[in-house]
């Protein structure tokens, strides 16, 4: 069995992720213009890493995530660094492609793709584990695959309902079991101090993720929203404290535009929630499409974005379990993922930021064979639908080859939408 | 007197409407999009320019739709050909009064769109990736029968057993689907109303997705296929609307479009 702390052997430059990386970084930045200053550290971030193939967290113990429910606090204070894995590569879509039925999700296929080919990222030959919950059944199942590559594997049990308390106590229990793991591959045992102080450096990112976050209920849309996923997709690998402080200075930024009245996006472009299968770079063609069709995305519902940043642990009780157990409850009860069997919090919370955002429509994007994204689909679109806020629904992959065909729908949805506040306004 | 252009770059063929200020239509066109569609597209235009004696510098305002819109930089502005499909509908459908339903199938793609009285669309679909059941499913069978396009209808009505069914939904595979029921000794009329019924089946699904309401108006170059018609009639249980030249309904939205823009921007100004 190949072992995979092999050598990369292709210059990290000349692969197909490099130069797929490169077009897109390229167009992301040159496609639109006046980007906001402070949007440089993370181009040149995604830059460094994707194209150059410049390593980060050296001397470091890395554990990959293969979802958002991983809770990063008790990473941290173990000494290790978490790295999220879900990947947005087309290229590894189609090396994934091997290990999976045809009509299987992208974002599985590339994540299990990038994992073989080890040349995405330029540290996942320095993994030292990956943890897996147990969220999707091709996730769950890609773990035994990521295991005869080579890789050491942790399966981390989630419970499938998350209101009852049976659910709550089992996961409580999944948690604890997985910091005793962390202990085992860090050597490091959680202490109060080491969890206060990781939790101290997350809510700090959140703390700046969530000015972001408000800063894009603006009437006058300060970032556009390709901008805003890379920013908080870049969470997903980048050095906590200095992505916390680049979000900082871009939200200084955004503040000065808002005094100046300046607006990212054309005055009047419709502005829109962005919802389902998670947009990743490289594979913000949707997001794209949208803000080129002049459109604004001006919120997300996604485990890429919001989802992972937005709730906060509150824990005022600091004895060690408690503070675990905390922990644990922040991951379970705000999720929104369609895995689970009721989801009702995610029409409540895509209604309530439609209200928050004066956003005039929702694009879903599901991607194909993500079964629990497509058969959500038409109880959110009705729930949308009955406050007025019609919905485009798009089934697609990482594929370019559909991109013809997505942006007659993308643009066709944003005149309707336009129509629609003519139509109103008679 | 002002004139005004709406240009639809489809996959299968450009088609071009002219009209003056009263949104009357005063010479049209289609001709097969090719390779070169960018310069087909203006050697159609100035054709049909021609046919009225007037030149592009004589356009108050033109707008470009269908797949190729963005490429062609003559236009001043171009819109998706699902908004241009419904402004279309309701001018050509004007006289049957209450449109709320349109039935698209292009060369490579079918579209269900659903609007409200003044033509705004609240709702549409598209088929996926796949071309089954759009123009080239047509195109193929004509091919493999031997027959001519415009002779698919007659064998439609031809027909003296029942339609067989056709189960592929895929273009190619109901490729070897027919040539295996010719190799079976099925006759041409069975196949041909089997096809006709497996994309009346396929485009009733999607239209079923935005809501049938109203008058359904149906258009696109396979609408003039009475054949296709009378079996998308027959799954939908009730008569369709047909436009007198089914192929430019688009182009018709485009430029009645192009004129709306006009006078907004006159007004502006």
């Amino acid at each position: 069995m190949a072992n995979h702390k092999d050598e990369i052997k292709h210059p990290f430059n000349l692969t197909h992720q490099a130069s797929e990386a490169t077009r897109m970084l390229r167009s992301i930045t040159d496609d639109f213009p006046d980007n906001p200053e402070a949007m440089n550290y993370f181009y040149d971030l995604y830059k460094k890493v994707y194209c150059e193939g410049v390593s980060l967290h050296e001397n470091k113990k890395i554990v990959g995530t293969m979802c958002v429910q991983v809770p990063e606090e008790l990473i941290y204070a173990s000494g290790a660094v978490p790295v999220r894995l879900c990947n947005g590569f087309y290229t590894d879509d189609h090396n994934g492609a091997d290990f999976m039925p045809a009509k299987s999700c992208s974002l599985v296929k590339a994540t299990l793709g990038m994992l073989d080919s080890k040349s995405t990222l330029p540290f996942i030959n320095r993994l030292d584990d990956i943890v897996l919950p147990a969220t999707c059944d091709q996730k769950r199942k890609a773990g035994s695959m990521i295991a005869d590559m080579g890789y050491s594997v942790y399966d981390m049990e989630v419970p499938p309902v998350k209101e009852s308390e049976e659910a709550r106590i089992y996961w409580r229990r999944s948690i604890r079991k997985f910091a005793g793991e962390l202990k085992q591959i860090t050597g490091k045992k959680l202490s109060k101090s080491s969890l206060k102080e990781a939790m101290a450096k997350i809510s700090r990112a959140q703390k700046a993720y969530r000015k972001l976050y408000e800063l894009r209920k603006q009437k006058n849309s300060v970032i556009l929203g390709k901008d805003v996923f890379m920013v908080t997709n870049a969470y997903f690998f980048d050095e906590i404290e200095s992505w916390t402080e680049a979000v900082n200075r871009l939200n200084v930024e955004l503040e000065k535009r808002v005094e100046e009245k300046y607006s990212a996006a054309q005055r009047r472009a419709p502005r829109l929630l962005f919802t389902g299968s998670p947009a990743i770079f490289p594979n913000l063609k949707i997001p794209m499409l949208i803000e080129e069709s002049g459109g604004v995305i001006v919120g997300d519902e996604t485990c890429s974005s919001n989802r992972m940043l937005y709730d906060m642990v509150s824990s005022d009780e600091w004895h060690l379990n408690a503070m675990v157990d905390g922990i644990a409850d922040n991951y379970l009860k705000p999720c929104t993922c369609p895995i689970f069997t009721k989801n009702d919090d995610r029409k409540r919370k895509l209604l309530h930021m439609a209200k928050e955002f004066a956003a005039e429509g929702v694009v879903y994007q599901s991607f194909s064979g993500c079964q629990v994204y497509s058969m959500e689909q038409a109880s959110i679109t009705k729930a949308l639908n009955d406050e007025d806020i019609p919905v485009l629904f798009i089934e697609s992959d990482y594929s370019p080859d559909d991109m013809g065909q997505l942006s007659t729908r993308i643009e066709a949805f944003i005149e309707s939408l336009k129509a629609k506040r003519r139509r109103n306004r008679k | 007197m002002k004139y005004f252009a709406g240009i639809d770059i489809g996959s299968t063929a450009i088609k071009i409407a002219l009209i003056d200020e009263e949104k009357k239509i005063l010479a049209s066109r289609v001709t097969p999009t090719g390779s070169h569609f960018r310069k087909n597209a203006i050697t159609a235009l100035e054709t049909t320019l021609s046919e009225i004696n007037i030149s592009m510098d004589d356009l108050s305002y033109m707008i470009s739709t269908g797949y190729g819109r963005k490429l062609m930089k003559e236009s001043d502005e171009s819109v998706s050909e699902i908004t241009a499909n419904a402004i279309g509908a309701i001018e050509a459908g004007r006289q049957h009064g209450d449109i709320k339903t349109i039935i698209n199938i292009g060369g490579q793609d079918t579209k269900a769109i659903q609007i409200d009285d003044m033509g705004t669309v609240t709702n549409f679909a598209m088929n996926d990736k796949c071309a089954a059941g759009t123009g080239k499913f047509l195109d193929v069978t004509a091919m493999n029968l031997e027959i001519e396009l415009e002779e698919l209808g007659d064998y439609h009505f031809n027909i003296k057993g029942a339609p067989l069914p056709i189960n592929s939904t895929c273009v190619v595979f109901a490729e070897s689907e027919i040539i295996g029921l010719l190799a079976d000794g099925h006759n041409k009329e069975e196949i041909v109303a089997g096809i006709h019924y497996s994309i009346a089946k396929r485009t009733v699904r999607l239209a079923k997705r935005v809501g049938l309401e109203g008058n359904v108006y149906f258009d696109g170059g396979p609408a003039m296929n009475k054949g296709l018609v009378a079996a998308m009639e027959d799954e939908l249980g009730k008569e369709l609307v047909i436009p007198e030249h089914p192929q430019i309904t688009t182009a018709l939205g485009a430029a009645v479009l192009a004129l709306e823009a006009y006078y907004d921007e006159m007004e502006e100004e």
